[in-house]
């Protein structure tokens, strides 16, 4: 495929984005009052829910990373900075918590937290601290 | 690494946006290239340069160019 330019790969994002978004919303609300609809739901229903609920969002994270290649070298190169910070802080925070759990100072964490808590400290990174973690490269 | 974006570009009467437009980048990237605090890649480099109709060394200057001379 021919190079994109930098508008044409956001906007290529943005055409996916904006549906993956609507189908979570739709996902999220109809799934929930699905299952509130039974006393009990059976396991395999709510599987079937979560896994519907959660499959937007593996869009989104591979529109993310197709973004990443397809934008220009600078947009790219901070995306990929603020990624691997935000990351580098859910893995840290992930084991400081760990810890703190594992002697039983703090209570347990709902693993569906650690996607949120990266996405957050990804967009901070991304919002104010970018321009930090993109530099000239080695300097004399 | 110090180049001459910023004059070459206000020779020809263009805004950031619009030799954004015609490398195909964003706007932010021209900024960070003409500031010096974004090095571009070779073919980044080779696109810059043909569209001024110069070559990459008379737009970009890593510094090194006197000790080159002073070795010659």
């Amino acid at each position: 495929m021919a190079q994109l330019t930098f508008r044409e790969a956001n906007k290529r994002y943005r055409r996916a984005f904006i549906p993956a978004m609507v189908v979570y919303t739709v996902a999220v609300f109809g799934g929930s009052f699905l299952l509130k609809q039974f006393e009990t739901p059976p396991t395999w229903l709510s599987a079937i829910v979560a896994l519907i609920m959660a499959a937007p969002i593996g869009v989104v994270l591979w529109l993310m990373w197709r973004l990443t290649r397809e934008t220009d070298e600078f947009t790219r190169q901070q995306q990929m900075s603020a990624m691997a910070a935000g990351g580098l802080m859910t893995a840290f925070f992930s084991v400081v918590w760990g810890f703190l759990e594992l002697y039983n100072v703090v209570p347990a964490l709902w693993t569906f937290l650690v996607g949120p808590f990266f996405f957050l400290s990804y967009g901070l990174v991304y919002c104010f601290g970018r321009r930090s973690l993109v530099g000239p490269g080695f300097e004399k | 690494m110090i180049n001459t974006l910023r004059e070459l570009r206000a020779e020809r009467g263009w805004s950031q946006g619009d030799l954004a437009d015609a490398l195909g980048v964003s706007r932010q990237s021209i900024n960070a290239l003409e500031t010096g605090k974004f090095d571009p890649s070779l073919p980044l480099a080779f696109r810059i340069a043909r569209l001024f109709g110069k070559g990459i060394e008379e737009i970009f200057d890593d510094g090194l160019g006197h000790m080159k001379k002073a070795a010659e």
